[in-house]
């Protein structure tokens, strides 16, 4: 029996070529490990174009600096990362220097990755040995002069990037540690949701605070009752990072992907760590605005639009549909100080996450046809004013920018 | 039993189903497409229907653009109720419609055998709507030529139009060139009817004129407000698919 045992095993061994089982069990831990870290990481978020093998390049990055392209991690010797070491790896992801002493640009969050652990990159690395090599070269820097020189990412690091690894902070609980450590490394939410510098970094003292980029409004996700996700509870939190989707909004844009990709495959441990550090964050001050009143022209322009175009799905009192249609009354993505992101849902629609717990994919049809850039604005100053709600006028002006 | 009238479309009807098996078998893989795990969207895309401007014309003549006017103001004529059929613009309407696939059937099985299918079978000979307009107002201006004093439909007195148009109507009138007098006249009150009721984005109802003679509220599409509220008028104006007047800040 034993023996049988053994050569069903060394059969195994031989038969399986992969790179997970010819490495020894305590690897295979790791790599599982390394999974969940590119998981919260979400590498595959840049480093993969639509359509394209895993993390073989992605589709370029537009900052206001120039176009970056996210290179090929895959472990090709030649394209790839396949020549690095893993102290190079950790060296890029901790410090922003990686092979031969290049310099990264910060779009790579490693101002961020910084706070990871060691073990965390280590295991990352382990899992991206995995992946399968793909040849595919890719010119990352597309940057004009003098932002293509990367020397100059050491300024920037002096100015900007403080590196080490996350601190737990003894006063909180491992839970709300764990989400700390989560957000502010890993998960590396600050990189669309915290508001930027000059240079391109964090603000500070806004973490999380709210930020335009690629056309959309990342909102404010701290725990402002107002306009971040203070109102929402733990649960609620957990199952719109899960599906995509709870009785308050439905994920799209960039964070459609962000959700798909990443946030529905962690565990609902990490959700909730995430959900309870997020709500500590400090949002800055919840006061309503004043609302612009109902009887100002515009206001009534956009409340016949509305009921003429939207309340068929939103419904007259903003209400919404579960699981279908976003409410609008009392939403903080609503509210958000720029309306960059309403715009965008306007004029050119939006399809909701899809994830194995909420498959439907509502979707807004594109209005932009239908509605000039006065009547988008109208409506959006309805709709941010209305129900209770209470945000800045939209002005056209800022309408016909996002055509 | 089996009439031959009713025998025919029988088999054309099998015939057009075989073909339809024939093609679905032999072009199945390249129509049938099955999508799992999302939707298919696209942003950005809408794909609506576009805005008629008046203003030109883009298949009918001068003259047959005076005939079409005549003809559905006679139609629809201008009255206590409404604006007549060719202040709602029907004639742009049709202008519209016919410059289009409508006007060439492009969206029509169009081939033959054609037999002449029994009357709930509508229309089934092989001329175009626009092939029908061009050779039905020639007829219509010769016959009026010959037979009410070398005057073109346009020119006679709104009485004689309406007489010449019923006996069309009645299939009492022999056009020239073999046209089906009763079957022309059936073609223009669809199409000025289409004009005039259809929503203005196509050219015709203009401000709406028909849904506000009517009541009819328009191009919406939730009514679950309103649906307990019985015997009580709908309060909202009518609205375009383009849009409302009320969409502008006063």
């Amino acid at each position: 029996m034993k023996q049988l045992f053994l050569s069903l095993t060394l059969a195994a061994a031989t038969l399986s070529g992969g790179h997970a089982f010819a490495q020894a069990p305590d690897q295979a831990d790791e790599i599982i490990r390394g999974h969940y870290q590119a998981l919260l990481t979400d590498c595959a978020a840049c480093h993969t174009k639509a359509g394209a093998k895993p993390l073989s390049g992605g589709a370029p990055l537009h900052t206001p600096f120039g176009d970056l392209i996210p290179p090929n991690i895959t472990p090709d010797r030649e394209t790839g990362i396949g020549k690095w070491t893993k102290e190079e790896f950790r060296s890029a992801l901790k410090q922003g220097v990686g092979h031969d002493g290049k310099r990264l640009y910060p779009a790579m969050p490693y101002p961020a990755y910084t706070k990871m652990s060691d073990q965390d990159v280590d295991d990352l690395w382990s899992y991206i040995q995995t992946v399968e090599p793909v040849s595919n070269a890719v010119e990352a820097n597309q940057l004009p002069f003098p932002f293509n020189i990367r020397l100059s990412m050491l300024g920037w690091n002096m100015l900007n990037f403080t590196p080490g690894e996350f601190k737990p902070d003894p006063a909180k609980s491992p839970e709300w540690n764990r989400g700390a450590y989560i957000v502010e490394g890993a998960g590396h939410c600050g990189t669309c949701h915290t508001p930027k510098n000059l240079t391109g970094a964090d603000k500070d003292g806004v973490t999380l605070q709210g930020a335009s980029l690629q056309g959309w409004y990342a909102p404010n996700i701290t725990g402002n009752t107002h306009i971040g996700v203070g109102s929402w509870s733990d649960e609620e939190i957990v199952q719109y990072l899960k599906t995509g989707q709870n009785s308050h909004s439905i994920a799209s844009g960039p964070m459609r992907e962000a959700v798909q990709e990443s946030t529905s495959m962690l565990s609902d441990a990490d959700l909730k760590a995430i959900a309870v550090y997020i709500k500590s964050v400090d949002g800055g001050p919840s006061d309503k605005p004043k609302a612009v009143a109902a009887d100002d022209p515009h206001m009534k322009a956009g409340g016949m639009i509305y009921h003429d175009t939207c309340s068929a799905c939103h419904g007259l009192e903003g209400k919404g549909a579960k699981q279908l249609f976003p409410a609008l009354a009392g939403s903080p993505l609503v509210q958000q100080p720029s309306a960059e992101t309403l715009t965008h849902l306007v004029l050119y629609g939006s399809q909701g996450a899809t994830t194995a717990a909420a498959p439907t994919t509502p979707s807004m049809p594109a209005l932009g046809w239908r509605l000039n850039d006065q009547q988008v604005a109208d409506v959006l100053t309805y709709i941010r004013n209305s129900w209770g709600n209470a945000a800045a006028a939209v002005a056209p002006a800022d309408v016909k920018d996002k055509r | 039993m089996e009439s031959h009238s009713l025998k025919r479309p029988t088999r054309r009807v099998f015939l057009s189903s075989v073909a339809m098996t024939l093609v679905a078998a032999g072009a199945g893989p390249a129509l049938a497409r099955s999508f799992s795990g999302l939707l298919p969207w696209q942003e950005g895309v809408a794909n609506p229907p576009l805005q008629v401007r008046p203003g030109g014309w883009l298949f009918l003549t001068p003259e047959e653009v005076a005939t079409m006017e005549a003809v559905v103001d006679r139609l629809v004529p201008a009255d206590d109720l409404s604006i007549g059929g060719k202040e709602a613009g029907c004639v742009v309407y049709l202008d519209r419609q016919l410059a289009g696939t409508y006007g060439t059937s492009g969206r029509l099985y169009t081939s033959g055998p054609f037999l002449p299918g029994l009357p709930t079978q509508g229309y089934q000979a092989a001329a175009t709507p626009s092939q029908r307009y061009r050779a039905g107002i020639a007829a219509l201006n010769a016959f009026t030529r010959d037979a009410k004093g070398g005057k073109r439909f346009a020119e006679l007195s709104p009485e004689d139009q309406d007489a010449l148009l019923k006996e069309m109507e009645a299939g009492k009138v022999a056009l020239p060139n073999k046209v089906d007098a009763k079957g022309f006249f059936n073609l223009m009150l669809s199409n000025a009817m289409e004009g005039f009721f259809a929503d203005p984005i196509y050219g015709g109802n203009k401000d709406m004129a028909s849904w506000k003679m009517l009541g009819f509220p328009g191009a919406r599409y939730d009514y679950r407000d309103h649906v307990s509220k019985h015997n009580q008028p709908y309060p909202l104006p009518p609205v375009s698919i383009a849009g409302s007047t009320d969409w502008m800040a006063k």
